[in-house]
């Protein structure tokens, strides 16, 4: 098969360019699971391998480079980049050095990121043969923990005896193709299972400050190991690759002791980001996005990624957060980046879960928009300054914490503990906060306007706003969009119960959102998003019953009593997801409380009751525009 | 043609443990025999550290999937029984009609791998049976230790099966038929037998014998 591809026609040139491309498809299996940086370089490309449509698409030396061994990988960039370098070497021999770097505190942040392990990777080409002097100068230590060697051994005078063997029949390049997919394949389980990959994993998923980051080397030439280092080192050998020509060695070297990786467990943020990761992420970025390949479930042949994507997810709630420590909770999101890892969820786990994760999380989402007056260009709203970090904070452990509920215990806890948060606080605040929900009124419409793609720039200004930056990287993929609407809730779940009311604008703010997490619950929800949403199914004649309802029972029309009556219009969206009645029994609620504020109520003509009702209808119109254009 | 024979370490699962184990063992192996082109998946297991590949081939995980379930099933009839799963790799050969046999088609068997597996039943309550001699105060206290050190030990033992999986396709390469050529076919033809209540693993290989009339399998 793939010695078809060369060009040359000989065995011998068949046999030479196959053992080239092992030595580039090591490489590259290599590095795929040990250099950090390839995983966030990849991430779009991962992307495209995880649709079967995208990847049909890439490039065709791509894929001529997958059908080498039948083994489709990643491209990967720094292969690619040591490879030729190697190859000028002319060398037949490879040496991969995987090195944990432990980085002096001071370190700048930029270089705890992926980008900054592609930066000091990039280097690594330069600094082929050692002399990585300037590299080493900041950097506080490196251990070698894993060798891959990988040699060519040519042994022409041994022609005859192979030819005179058994193998000589096999030793055409068939038969070594074949053996090569063999060792090839094995070589792929084995980088996963040797310590280090542990390690790469824990480094990419774990979202604190890393003091610690994995480098590589390619070198033709190996350092020999001091005898200390020797003694704690293991080999694993694979079987050689005989040829009529030589033979083909790969070994490894690894540190088998447990790693000094303590200090990295112990960083300041890491328990606040675990719990955040845990759940929460898993259904939102799928149900928000079903459109993307990536939040497709386990069919993808490429589940680890999905992890990926929902690490990054997971990791930006923080940063968005008002969270007093943002430095070390933004350094998560970029770490998550490189965080290939992380899925320590099976892909399994990941499908079941959006469901119902959704169904609490839809709900959540509604508190979790609260806050977002504050992102609005006028501030003018109460409810998000009032918010106090600490409050903040201390909604952001507990929304995550309902989600970490969820892969474990499923549907039970967090839904209903949502249900909890959605249902008692709405409706006093209702009555009491009229006043603040006509800023926030005002606010909504702009939201609602906004498109999607308007609305994520007010989430960089934000985030901008805090001192944090999104990192470019994650901003190709979809992860980048779905971070920032998860942010969203996030920083917002805080405030649920500040400001219960404000849930209409962050509805409307977040049209993505919610017509994912509705198809699993309610049906008569989803029509809602493709409109404009209420007139289409019941709500139009619900509405106007409601107001014809109100008008018999309200007091007179008066400013107040339209502020209050908006509060339950806008908030109509996510209470209409829940329940009619519920919607129903707010308006009333508000339409009673407003009338306990307004006091004496004046009887009225019909001719003013119509002329009311006019402008209810009008005002209805209104709001289903608004609605509409946030939701198209 | 040869029948390579690997017979995997015996591990001690508990009940709920033996699906994450034989998924990470089968698709382990069948990932070093599935020689069509793929594009491996890693799949890291809940219950350990341990990240093993897949092929990302839907119809190989369901196959794999359905033939577990019937083991689960099997064991839950049969508890506290060491029981084997044999995954076996063959080749489709047409074979000449014989006056005894009337299958035009016939398996040959080039490859078996046997699981081994102790499914043992843990009580909850802390018992002799453990393999901890020590002396325990607080059982309940001592329990999650214990059984967390259990699980280490599993880990450990499961990671060794994987390295010796990875040995053996290592050190055998010969007998591996030649890749089929066939666009879509990503994995040589196999089958996992479980033991089944109708009749005795034994007697299930003795009936294949007579199907494929290889008797070096048994070896």
């Amino acid at each position: 098969m793939a010695p078809s591809h060369g060009n040359s026609h000989s065995e011998a040139a068949k046999i030479e360019q196959i053992i080239t491309e092992i030595f580039h498809k090591s490489l590259q299996i290599i590095l795929e699971v040990r250099a950090p940086d390839t995983s966030s370089r990849n991430f779009s490309g991962e992307q495209a391998m995880s649709s079967p449509s995208s990847s049909s698409s890439s490039s065709s030396s791509l894929r001529a480079r997958d059908k080498w061994f039948n083994l489709a990988l990643r491209e990967c960039p720094a292969v690619l980049e040591n490879l030729d370098l190697w190859r000028q070497s002319n060398c037949q021999r490879m040496v991969v050095d995987v090195v944990l770097v432990q980085r002096p505190v001071d370190w700048d942040s930029v270089n705890f990121s992926p980008k900054g392990n592609s930066s000091s990777k990039e280097r690594y080409p330069y600094c082929w043969n050692s002399d990585q002097d300037e590299f080493r100068g900041q950097v506080r230590s490196e251990k070698t923990i894993e060798r891959w060697v990988l040699q060519y051994e040519s042994r022409k005078v041994k022609d005859n005896r192979s030819s005179g063997s058994r193998r000589s029949s096999n030793n055409n390049s068939h038969a070594l193709y074949k053996k090569s997919i063999l060792l090839l394949r094995s070589l792929y389980a084995t980088v996963r299972l040797l310590p280090a990959y542990k390690i790469f994993r824990d480094l990419n998923s774990s979202c604190q400050i890393r003091t610690f980051s994995l480098a590589h080397r390619v070198f033709s030439h190996d350092e020999p190991f001091s005898r200390r280092e020797q003694a704690e080192m293991q080999r694993f050998g694979f079987t050689p690759l005989e040829t009529s020509s030589g033979r083909l060695c790969l070994s490894v070297l690894y540190r088998s002791s447990e790693l000094d990786m303590s200090s990295e467990s112990s960083t300041p943020m890491s328990p606040h980001v675990i719990s955040d990761y845990v759940g929460s992420p898993l259904a939102d970025p799928l149900k928000r996005f079903p459109s993307l390949p990536v939040a497709a479930p386990s069919s993808l042949p490429f589940s680890r990624r999905h992890s990926w994507g929902f690490d990054l997810y997971r990791a930006s709630p923080p940063l968005v957060s008002f969270s007093p420590s943002p430095s070390p909770t933004y350094s998560e999101p970029q770490a998550s980046f490189s965080n290939r890892s992380s899925c320590h969820f099976p892909p399994m786990s990941l499908p079941p879960h959006p469901p119902e994760t959704s169904l609490a999380y839809k709900k959540h989402t509604s508190f979790d928009y609260c806050p977002s007056p504050a992102f609005s260009p006028s501030p003018s709203a109460s409810p998000p300054i009032c918010i106090p970090g600490s409050h903040l904070s201390k909604g952001l452990l507990r929304s995550e914490s309902a989600p970490v509920n969820i892969p474990t215990s499923k549907l039970g806890s967090s839904p209903s503990l949502s249900n909890k948060q959605y249902l008692p606080p709405s409706p006093p605040i209702r009555s009491t906060r009229s006043g603040t929900l006509r800023t926030d009124n005002c606010t909504g419409p702009i939201h609602t306007g906004a498109t999607v793609e308007q609305f994520s720039p007010g989430k960089d200004e934000i985030r901008k706003y805090f001192g944090m930056k999104i990192s470019a990287n994650c901003s190709p993929q979809i992860s980048y969009s779905r971070s920032s609407s998860r942010s969203f809730q996030d920083d917002f779940d805080g405030s649920d119960f500040a400001c219960a009311f404000d849930v209409d604008d962050d509805d409307m703010t977040d049209p993505r959102s919610r017509p994912d997490s509705f198809d699993q619950k309610g049906h008569f929800c989803e029509p809602i998003e493709p409109g404009g949403f209420f007139p289409i199914r019941k709500s139009h004649d619900a509405a106007v019953g409601d107001l014809v309802r109100m008008l018999k029972k309200a007091p007179p029309l008066r400013a107040e009593f339209s502020n209050s009556l908006n509060v339950p219009q806008a908030s109509r969206p996510e209470i209409w997801s829940n329940s009619i009645q519920e919607r129903n029994a707010a308006v009333q609620h508000a339409a009673s409380a407003s009338m306990t504020s307004s006091g004496f109520v004046t009887l009225k003509t019909t001719a003013d009751a119509l002329e009311e009702l006019q402008g209810y209808r009008e005002m209805k119109n209104l709001l289903f525009e608004q609605g509409g254009k946030s939701y198209t | 043609m040869n029948c390579e024979v690997c017979q995997l370490n015996e591990l001690e699962v508990e009940h709920f443990e033996i699906r994450e184990v034989l998924r990470c063992i089968l698709h382990t192996v069948v990932f070093h025999r599935a020689l069509g082109l793929v594009r491996p998946k890693d799949i890291d297991l809940e219950l350990f550290e341990i990240t093993y590949v897949q092929c990302g081939d839907a119809e190989l995980e369901k196959k794999i999937d359905e033939k577990i379930d019937q083991f689960i099933g099997w064991v839950e009839k049969h508890p506290n029984k060491k029981s084997q799963i044999c995954l076996s790799f063959y080749e489709v050969k047409n074979r000449q009609p014989s006056w005894f046999i009337a299958n035009k088609v016939e398996r040959l068997y080039w490859e078996q791998w046997y699981i081994n597996l102790n499914v043992a039943q843990h009580t909850k309550a802390h018992s002799s049976k453990s393999h901890h001699s020590k002396v325990v105060v607080d059982p309940r206290e001592s329990a999650p230790e214990e059984r967390s050190a259990r699980r280490a030990a599993l880990e450990a033992s499961l990671r060794e099966v994987l390295f010796q999986i990875i040995k053996f396709v290592n050190e055998k390469k010969d007998h591996v038929p030649p890749i089929p050529t066939l666009e879509g076919v990503v994995c040589f033809p196999f089958e996992i037998t479980i033991p089944s209540s109708s009749d005795s693993f034994g007697m299930d290989i003795f009936k294949r014998m007579l199907q494929t009339g290889h008797p070096t399998m048994l070896s």
